[in-house]
């Protein structure tokens, strides 16, 4: 099977007929001037948003005091970090982002082509449920696993040992192992997410096609299913890969105790527990870190060049699914296997601890609702929770727009400066969030005074779209790649201007993308620490803020609280938009 | 005659006596008591000023206490002054002032801060004004007097948890030393003592103290480390391990009905000092002086040795539950010095590898 080498991008004229229409219509449907110019704010925007921040960090990188103080240009921060000891650290990063990505890719591909392509029962409801554990804090989920999972006596290893008599427990949670499920408990859902429209999208007669010509269902999904999948799936490699590289708290948890070291943890250390926080090492060693995950982009970009990954055309599909007879009880039973490991046994523990007065001591005397009532009667939760409303809703509208603007315009243009682009919007995704946090803090206070962003809700909207748009891209560009350019072009050709393409087709068709990346983008900002603890200012404290708060005093239970409803909101959000939306949107 | 004569000249004895007496009054009292005067019209002046700028901006590295706002309560309805509260950890809060102030963005008045990073904003940063002269910054007891201008609040002081349902009451360790003894091994949760928190301070104060042989032999405990205080406490609660340590004494409060004790070890408790600095361009300098004051006075003392902090003031544990007053008064041991920090760390990290 070789991948459908339908029209490349060379194919496509590059002069677009003139349109008539506003500005911006013009700016990018019109004249090459004027999409020069539409081009060049789009690349200010962007060197805003994610080069200003970065180049703030390089200096602080190759100068011997953090950006404001007196010091000299050096390279000892480079230096520093040429230690074997690092190299080992690095390794052993490495080793543990792609022990938990091969996993999470896989179980995430399996549980998307059930959830999109197959007759499985139940899938709606499932689809929702599986992706629970993504939106909950870690800190609560490491907390939950703690308990479950301790050597000692975690509720899982008492259970083994009633069982079976034995001695040793049946697993530790304070281990590599550990680490990499804590971590796939997060990567499974959001690689699930971000894959399952793509499936969706695909049209079935190539599968069909495929059986028809003698293949079996699994050649028929490693070598159409899959294949097709290839821009979705090496961005959700690369997604993934990249943020385990780069996570904290489940190597800081479950880590620290067996002696197990990842890079993050070294940069922490490096700023939080030394006598003078090292930003030049810290800096350093994150720019080391972007250098060789920009390789893997480059990577990406040579494998997927060329190459046409359409299966939504303008020729009509079925968007029917696969019947799988008896054996979608299976997988049936797979899913909710997955959720009962993945969702119920951590979120049980925080829905049952929720109830008494500390986690893990379930006796009658201990039931209270304290814990509700201190959350739901504190005034600085409730401040914190219109400020991330607002700050979620603008921000996640305002990253998924310029999201899709920078996706199509590197995936459906050959425009002058597309790679550019895509390039700038990788970069926040590179950087440890608590490196690219004090970037913020630097770019934007050192801004000269009249630019009224540090100290701002401005400030802290700026570095959310920042950081929001990686996923952003990445999500639409993964659903761009799937529509053909037939249907664009008869949209044109019908006399539709650029902007009602952009609505009728694009954006209806990538709808379904669009919407979840809004939904991770939301929640991010919802989760979101390093950037909003050094941005965020009196009277505009953030919900994360406010959890850091309550979990610093000691208050589990009440953080677990905050935790559960964040929890209803994503399956508010969800339910709206997979029942509501897409119904109202097909009609476009 | 000669009678009358001693009598007279006894009376011009006693009235040279009383005169004397009356003018080296009347000195003192231009001396020291006018100045006294002056001193409480010139505060006077400051509660004035303090009161027109009617707002504080208070930066805390002490995160999620409820104590502070309290306190804030307390100083809007002494004065009237609103106090804005902004939060972060140590590194994080101390960053953003060094920036602000680079800048040219002088946000900030007070920021309340361990004794440690006080000498590091001062001479790294150079962050933080002069602390100014107020009625109450004299009357804390001097061994909490600083060369560093902090103005000393309270003493957070650090002991040893125990499981008692694991840890029978002749076993329980009393001192630092016991957790030196071999049937401890690998039941000891520990703060990490290889950076910067509270693992560290115990680290310190007991290599200084007791000595390195004795860290060394606790190194050898296989301590399993964690960073997370107050998970910690809850780990051994439930019984993941029978010791945690050094523990936050003044948790105790929170963690009642627990299976748990709080010991204070027979040597004393290492503990952190923290205190206001006085940022540099204050907004509002006046307000500021007032709260660095009024931090220092009976009124907040109170608060902190009600909670079992150790307050600056003496006389502030009177009437408190045994309980509290036992931790609030408790003997305190060491604390770490900035200076010694890099070789200190350097060998922490040597010792528990």
């Amino acid at each position: 099977m070789t991948i459908i080498h339908n029209r490349s991008l060379d194919d496509i004229d590059d002069t677009a007929p003139v349109l008539g229409g506003n500005a911006i219509t013009r700016a990018f449907s019109g004249g090459s001037l004027m999409r020069l110019i539409g081009m060049l704010v789009l690349i200010l925007i962007l060197g805003f948003l994610t080069i200003y921040p970065l180049s703030m960090l390089l200096y602080g990188s190759l100068h011997s005091t953090p950006p404001g103080m007196a010091g000299e240009f050096n390279l000892d921060g480079y230096r520093s970090i040429m230690t074997t000891q690092n190299l080992m650290i690095l390794a052993n990063t490495v080793g543990i982002s792609l022990a938990k990505t091969i996993p999470s890719l896989t179980i995430a591909v399996f549980l998307a082509w059930i959830v999109a392509r197959t007759d499985t029962p139940f899938r709606g409801t499932l689809e929702v449920l599986i992706t629970l554990p993504f939106f909950i804090p870690p800190i609560l989920t490491a907390m939950a696993w703690g308990m479950l999972a301790n050597p000692q006596v975690g509720v899982i290893n008492m259970v083994w040992r009633w069982l079976t008599g034995a001695q040793d427990p049946l697993i530790n949670i304070y281990s590599y192992g550990g680490v990499i499920w804590h971590m796939c408990q997060y990567s499974i859902p959001f690689l699930f997410l971000f894959m399952v429209d793509a499936f969706r999208a695909m049209d079935p007669s190539l599968e069909e096609s495929s059986r028809m010509c003698g293949a079996s269902r699994w050649t028929t999904f490693r070598k159409i299913t899959l294949l097709l999948m290839l821009p979705v799936l090496t961005s959700s490699f690369m997604l993934s890969f990249i943020k385990g590289i780069e996570t904290f708290e489940s190597a800081l948890f479950f880590g620290l105790p067996a002696g197990i070291k990842v890079i993050t943890t070294d940069i922490y250390e490096s700023i939080n527990h030394r006598a003078t926080p090292d930003y030049q090492y810290a800096t350093s060693l994150s720019f080391a870190i972007m250098g060789l995950m920009f390789l893997l982009v480059i990577a990406q970009w040579a494998v997927l060049r060329g190459k046409s990954f359409q299966t939504v055309t303008g020729k009509g599909f079925r968007p029917n699914v696969m019947e799988l007879g008896p054996w979608r009880w299976v997988t049936f039973a797979f899913c909710v296997l997955f959720f009962v490991v993945t969702v119920v046994l951590p979120v049980g523990q925080l829905l049952l601890g929720s109830f008494f007065r500390f986690f893990g001591f379930y006796t009658y005397d201990m039931l209270t609702l304290e814990h509700y009532r201190a959350v739901f009667s504190n005034s600085e939760f409730w401040r914190a929770v219109r400020n991330t409303m607002m700050l979620g809703l603008l921000g996640a509208t305002a990253t998924m727009a310029l999201g899709a603007v920078v996706a199509y315009i590197s995936i459906r243009t050959k425009w002058r400066g597309r790679s550019l682009i895509d390039g700038m919007a990788w970069l926040p995704w590179m950087m440890p969030g608590m490196v690219l946090g004090v970037g913020f803090l630097w770019a934007f206070a050192m801004l000269p005074g009249p630019i009224p962003i540090y100290g701002t809700v401005w400030a802290l909207l700026l570095a959310y779209i920042a950081l929001g748009t990686p996923v952003a891209v990445r999500v639409m560009t993964g659903s761009y790649h799937q529509l053909s350019y037939d249907l664009e072009e008869c949209s044109r050709v019908h006399g539709a201007s650029w902007f009602q393409t952009m609505w009728r087709i694009l954006v209806a068709l990538a709808w379904p993308a669009f919407a979840v990346g809004w939904v991770l983008t939301f929640f991010g900002i919802m989760r979101e620490l390093s950037a909003s603890i050094l941005l965020y200012s009196v009277g505009s404290e953030t919900l994360a803020v406010v959890l850091l708060k309550l979990w610093a005093n000691g208050n589990a239970e009440q953080v677990s609280v905050i935790g559960l409803m964040m929890m209803l909101l994503v399956i508010l959000f969800r339910w709206v938009q997979l029942r509501f939306i897409k119904a109202r949107i097909s009609k476009l | 005659m000669t009678k009358t004569i001693f009598v007279t000249s006894a009376m011009r004895k006693w009235s040279r006596r009383l005169f004397l007496t009356v003018a080296g009054g009347l000195i003192m009292a231009s001396a020291v008591g006018l100045p006294v005067q002056a001193q409480d019209a010139e505060w006077q002046k400051v509660i004035e000023a303090g009161k027109k700028e009617g707002t504080l901006v208070l930066y805390t590295a002490l995160v999620g206490q409820p104590s502070t706002k309290a306190i804030a309560e307390a100083f809007t309805e002494e004065y009237g002054i609103e106090v804005e509260i902004l939060e972060a950890r140590a590194s994080e809060i101390r960053e953003r002032v060094r920036v602000e102030q680079a800048a040219g963005r002088f946000a900030a008045d007070v920021m309340f801060t361990s004794e440690g990073q006080t000498m590091l904003y001062n001479t790294q940063d150079k962050s933080v004004d002069p602390l100014p002269v107020t009625p109450n910054s004299g009357k804390i007891n001097d061994r909490f007097k600083l060369k560093v201008p902090m103005a000393s609040v309270m003493t957070i002081p650090y002991g040893i948890m125990i499981n008692t349902s694991l840890v029978k009451p002749e076993d329980e360790p009393k001192s630092w030393k016991d957790l030196a003894d071999p049937k401890w091994q690998g039941k000891i949760l520990s703060d990490d003592p290889r950076a910067i928190g509270a693992g560290y301070l115990w680290f310190f104060s007991t290599h200084d103290r007791i000595g390195e042989d004795y860290v060394r032999k606790v190194a050898e405990q296989k301590l399993v480390f964690t960073r997370d205080q107050r998970e910690s406490q809850r780990r051994t609660a439930r019984g993941e391990y029978s010791i945690y340590m050094p523990v936050i004494l003044t948790d105790f409060s929170d963690l009642k009905g627990l299976p748990v004790k709080f010991i204070i070890p027979e040597e004393g408790v290492p503990y952190v000092l923290y205190g206001n600095v006085l940022l540099k361009k204050a907004p509002h300098p006046n307000a500021a002086k007032l709260y660095l004051d009024f931090m220092q006075s009976p009124t907040v003392q109170k608060i902190y040795a009600g909670l079992g902090y150790g307050p600056v003031l003496d006389g502030m544990t009177e009437g408190l539950p045994a309980d509290v007053k036992a931790i609030s008064e408790a003997k305190l041991y060491g604390t770490t010095d900035t200076t010694r920090q890099n070789e200190m760390l350097a060998k922490s990290k040597e010792i528990f590898k």
